[in-house]
């Protein structure tokens, strides 16, 4: 029996189809969120590479801020529930995860079988989600995806403090105009995006085992800010970018067996 | 007095405020009672009482200052504080926090341990005024219900038609009964009337001699920078209603008029332009502030520090001391706001002022536009308007402070040549 | 339509378009309007100045452009939607408006008004217990009184002050009468429905809401009560709007069983006391008596147990702190609040309000979440 999660965040599609609520038989990542092509476009990538079509699907469940925009989902389930199922499936030790997406971060709390018990999301402000980073990115004109890389060389952490997004921005600049190496600078943006996603974990109690998920979670850079804020160790689930997905396609394995 | 004979005011300031810290942290070991109270609440009550004084806003000013802030801020909204709470409320229920750790389980946390700030002993009661702003009954009051301690309230109404009505002035009076019958029953003592007359005129003796030394900033070119203003508040403060504050003022007065005799200013000559700057110092960039008016030649020599603690009224006239209290200008409506700014700028001869748009202080904010454009009709001073905020040094950027500061010097350089 | 849909429908339109709903009852009663602006406001007086009291709470959906010259981005939306419409003229038919002064906002705000009508200021004493402070209340309402009575051209008496006190207890007790049955009955009276019952309180002569409102609590008392499959929660903090938000709790299945919203329960939580004294005195000792509010300083915080009751009263699944972005009253007493929930396994959700929502998405996220915990 085949099962699919999509979760349509604000910047990016997901898509995993589960086989018997067990194997991964498709996973699939568009960088482009709700209101544009990357839904229509994830489903269709995932049904050529796996072979199978919307008709082999049992039950499909949607997650993410465009969840109430997919047609063809049975049920829509909150990407707080589906990070949590996903991340348990995959870490059945997790506690604690910390989910930094585009413009959402948010830290959970589980129980032992894995039912969310409480959990945390930012304010409205970018700070501290991967919108923060790619505007950071921009200004300084190194690519997201090599922004852990210069992280790695940095000799030292440079203070990126400004709350507000706007300030930040200044504030990289005028490191940049004093020629500070963009590898301190760089570390110092993760260390802000890190400040802001502990602020939110620290209130879970932070019960280890803790997991990562979420598109930032593929940036090393963030991750070990975020340990060393923590003073704890972090564990970054598999396939962080498709855990809600997972998670939408594990609820629609248990909503087929009810059926059956 | 001995210790500080021959001493600079400077080095007085250093030296009553640590041995006020100390003999808090000292008579707290030995069992004696310690106040937490708001910066212009009535000193006098407790000083009779004899119970030590701590200031949680130069408190937490002094941690900002000190590139402290963060790692409190962080633990208070660990604790669920949003951020748009007071960064100076923040601090402070932060380190209580920490200091209710350190009392529960003996050890020392890291942060407190770490915090650059002076350590203050947890408070067996609390005072708040709320002359400053009514964050501050919604701050003592988590205070009073966490650390289960009486909680006094010296309410003063804000005065949304000036002057301040009588009845006002009874209200607040018969508050100054109750909280004294507040600290009898905590003491377990009689409350000493002919000792209050004698704190009653210390404070008053403090005061003139805080009004002699910020007066100086009057005379042109000024031989004090208001940034030094700054930092001696703290004594205004905290030591009001001892001799500590009356020695050093007058120290400071003196040597300033000194200054001014041999013709010398707070910039070795290099006064150019006098500005005013309204609103509450961005304590985790003081230097920066200071540093970035200094290089265009402004010195800081209007404030409306000064008049805040300069709280004058009749020895044993208890309704003028409400009143003394009541008229801080932020607790009175825009027109004497308006008039109070306006006297600070001609009194120093400022020719240019910048409104601290703080992030932390809503009362110090949501009536700058107005403020500053009537100031302006008035007095032809142009002003200039920054985003910051008291201590959370995340709510502040350099470049933007920057940037108005030299539009506003730009604006004060055209205006003296017209 | 049955009478209890006709009601609730007539609550509805009134909630929803107050400018009409104004100007019917000044056509019906011939009362002239007088603005009141949050939080707490003895409008009685208005009241027995021949006026009609109307809430001014903002507006929801409302962009904001006009009100930032003058108000910065940090001030509560409430005012921010105030601020946008006294500089659209949207209250320039009003006699007067009265606004209170219980935060560091509203001082400013009664500073800075803009609209055309005279704005009449009071303040509110926060040392609470004294009798001095009921005095002092006395002669603030005395001004208020008396700036009235210029604005209006009328002659306010004890009598018309004590009749309606009168009024506005009767409407009081049976707004309250009116939570305590609707609580059982959360098919009809929606999380929606019931806001607007409680909104309309402000654009209505307050007989005519008494009278609605006994009517509806007859209806409902007569149906039979039907097993409620959703969970139920209690709202507090400032308000609970906009009605989307609302929305979205009735879509996930939760039911409002109490609120401890300022706009809403807090405005009829306390009569005005009986007795022969001045009415001024028997108003100003209904602010004496008023209890769980983050804008009467409380040294025991009775709020937080007063909330723990609550929950257990009504057998509420969970509780919602419904946080007003930049009210810091109500920033202040979450913390202490939260913890007290976590001790005692009451399980919560803050949400952030802002009247000028534009992150409903989110809003829906953590109701979606927090229904699935449950």
């Amino acid at each position: 029996m085949y099962t699919l999660g999509i979760d349509i965040g604000s910047a990016s599609s997901k898509v995993v189809i589960l086989k018997d609520g067990r194997d991964i038989v498709a996973e699939e990542v568009v960088q482009f969120g709700t209101g544009s092509s990357g839904p229509d476009r994830v489903l269709h990538q995932a049904f050529t590479k796996s072979g199978l079509t919307f008709d082999d699907m049992a039950k499909v469940v949607a997650t993410g801020y465009g969840r109430f925009s997919v047609e063809q989902a049975q049920k829509q389930i909150s990407e707080i529930s589906c990070h949590a199922k996903g991340i348990f499936f995959l870490v059945p030790t997790a506690r604690t995860i910390i989910d930094i997406g585009g413009q959402d971060a948010k830290a959970i709390k589980l129980d032992k079988r894995g039912m969310v018990s409480q959990f945390f999301m930012n304010d409205k402000c970018a700070a501290g989600t991967g919108r923060f980073l790619e505007v950071m990115s921009r200004v300084l004109e190194v690519p997201l995806d090599k922004m852990a890389e210069y992280d790695s060389k940095a000799s030292e952490v440079v203070s990126v403090s400004s709350t507000c997004t706007v300030f930040a921005e200044s504030e990289v600049i005028s490191h940049l105009s004093n020629n500070v190496p963009k590898e301190n600078i760089i570390a110092g943006v993760h260390a802000s995006v890190a400040s802001k996603a502990c602020g939110l974990a620290y209130r879970t109690g932070l019960e280890e085992d803790i997991v990562m998920s979420g598109g930032v979670a593929q940036n090393e850079g963030v991750v070990r800010a975020i340990s060393k804020e923590l003073q704890k160790k972090v564990i970054v689930a598999p396939h962080p970018q498709v855990v809600g997905a997972l998670g939408a396609a594990l609820f629609a394995y248990d909503e087929a067996k009810k059926v059956q | 007095m001995s210790e500080v004979e021959g001493m600079t005011a400077k080095q007085k300031l250093v030296y009553y405020q640590d041995k006020m810290y100390k003999d808090a942290l000292e008579g707290k070991a030995k069992g004696e009672l310690v106040c937490w109270s708001s910066s212009i609440a009535p000193c006098e009550f407790c000083e009779t009482m004899g119970i030590h004084m701590i200031y949680p806003e130069n408190h937490a000013a002094a941690v900002g200052a000190k590139h402290g802030a963060l790692a409190m801020i962080e633990i208070a909204e660990r604790r669920g504080y949003s951020l748009d709470i007071c960064s100076y409320a923040r601090i402070n229920l932060a380190y209580m926090d920490l200091l209710v750790e350190e009392a529960k389980t003996g050890v020392t946390p890291k942060e407190l341990e770490e915090c650059p700030g002076p350590r203050i002993p947890l408070p067996d009661v609390i005072i708040t005024c709320n002359n400053i702003c009514n964050t501050l009954l919604k701050w003592y009051e988590n205070l009073a219900v966490e650390l289960n301690i009486p909680y006094i309230i010296i309410d003063v109404p804000y005065v949304h038609h000036w002057p301040i009505p009588e009845y006002t002035k009874e209200y607040i009076a018969d508050q100054f009964e109750y909280a004294i019958k507040q600290l009898e029953d905590l003491c377990g003592k009689p409350f000493d009337r002919q000792k209050f007359i004698e704190v009653q005129e210390q404070c008053q003796r403090s005061v003139d001699a805080w009004d002699r030394a910020m007066g100086k900033a009057c005379i042109v070119p000024s031989p004090l920078n208001g940034f030094d203003m700054f930092n001696f508040m703290a004594l205004i403060v905290c030591a009001r209603a001892k001799y500590a504050a009356e020695d050093t003022f007058n120290t400071l007065a003196d040597e300033l008029q000194a200054k001014a005799d041999r013709g010398e200013d707070a910039f070795k000559g290099g006064e150019k332009f006098r500005i005013a700057w309204e609103g509450i110092a961005c304590w985790p960039y003081l230097s920066h502030t200071y540093k970035s008016l200094k290089s265009l030649g402004c010195n800081m020599v209007g404030s409306t520090y000064p008049g805040a603690w300069s709280i004058h009224y009749t020895v044993g006239n208890m309704k003028e001391m409400g009143a003394a209290y009541c008229k801080m200008y932020s607790n009175t409506e825009l027109a004497h706001k308006v008039d109070v700014i306006t006297d600070v700028l001609t009194s120093t001869s400022s020719t240019g002022i910048t409104y601290h748009l703080n992030r932390s202080c809503k009362l110090m904010s949501f009536l700058n536009v107005e403020t500053a454009e009537i100031v302006k009709e008035r007095t032809g001073v142009p002003y200039v308007s920054f985003d910051g905020d008291q201590t959370d040094p995340r709510n502040f950027s350099p470049a933007q402070f920057d940037t108005r500061v030299e539009a506003l010097a730009e604006i004060m350089e055209e205006n003296k040549n017209k | 339509m049955s009478k209890v849909e006709t009601i609730v429908a007539n609550f509805k339109a009134i909630a929803s378009n107050p400018k009409k709903a104004i100007a019917d009852a000044q056509a019906k009663t011939g009362k002239p309007a007088v603005g009141v602006l949050p939080v707490y406001t003895p409008e009685e007086i208005i009241y027995a100045a021949g006026a009609l009291p109307v809430g001014c709470w903002g507006k929801a959906t409302k962009t904001i452009s006009k009100a930032r010259t003058y108000l910065p981005a940090f001030a509560c939306s409430i005012m921010q939607s105030i601020m946008e419409m006294e500089l659209e003229g949207v209250y320039d038919d009003l006699k007067a408006v009265v606004v209170s002064s219980p935060c560091d906002t509203l001082k400013c705000m009664g500073q800075k008004w803009k609209g055309k009508c005279p704005v009449i200021q009071f303040v509110h004493p926060q040392n609470r217990g004294l009798a001095s402070a009921n005095t002092f209340l006395v002669e603030e309402y005395k001004l208020v009184r008396q700036r009235l009575e210029e604005a209006l051209g009328v002659k306010i008496t004890d009598e018309a002050i004590n009749e309606a006190i009168e009024v506005y207890n009767e409407n009081r007790q049976a707004t309250r009468k009116f939570l305590e049955v609707a609580a059982s009955y959360p098919q009809i009276i929606t999380p929606v429905v019931r806001h607007a019952i409680m909104k309309s309180r402000f654009f209505m002569d307050k007989k005519d809401h008494t009278a609605a409102i006994k009517e509806l609590t007859a209806e409902l008392e007569a149906m039979p009560v039907e097993a409620w499959n959703g969970k139920k929660v209690i709202l507090t903090g400032i308000t609970a709007e906009p009605d989307e938000f609302l929305e979205i709790l009735e879509e996930f299945g939760l039911a409002v069983v109490a609120d401890d919203l300022a706009q809403e329960s807090r405005q009829v939580r306390v009569d005005v006391p009986d007795g022969d004294e001045d009415p001024l005195m028997r108003l100003a000792k209904q602010w004496q008596n008023m209890y769980g509010c983050s804008l009467a300083t409380d040294r025991d915080k009775k709020r937080i147990p007063m909330l723990v009751e609550m929950v257990e009263k009504y057998g509420a699944d969970a509780l919602i702190y419904c946080q007003m972005k930049f009210c810091d009253p109500e920033e202040f007493d979450y913390p202490l609040l939260y913890t007290q929930l976590e001790n005692k396994d009451i399980r919560n959700l803050m949400i952030e309000i802002d009247q000028q929502a534009n992150s409903l998405e989110q809003i829906r996220t953590r109701v979606q979440s927090f229904a699935e915990m449950m």
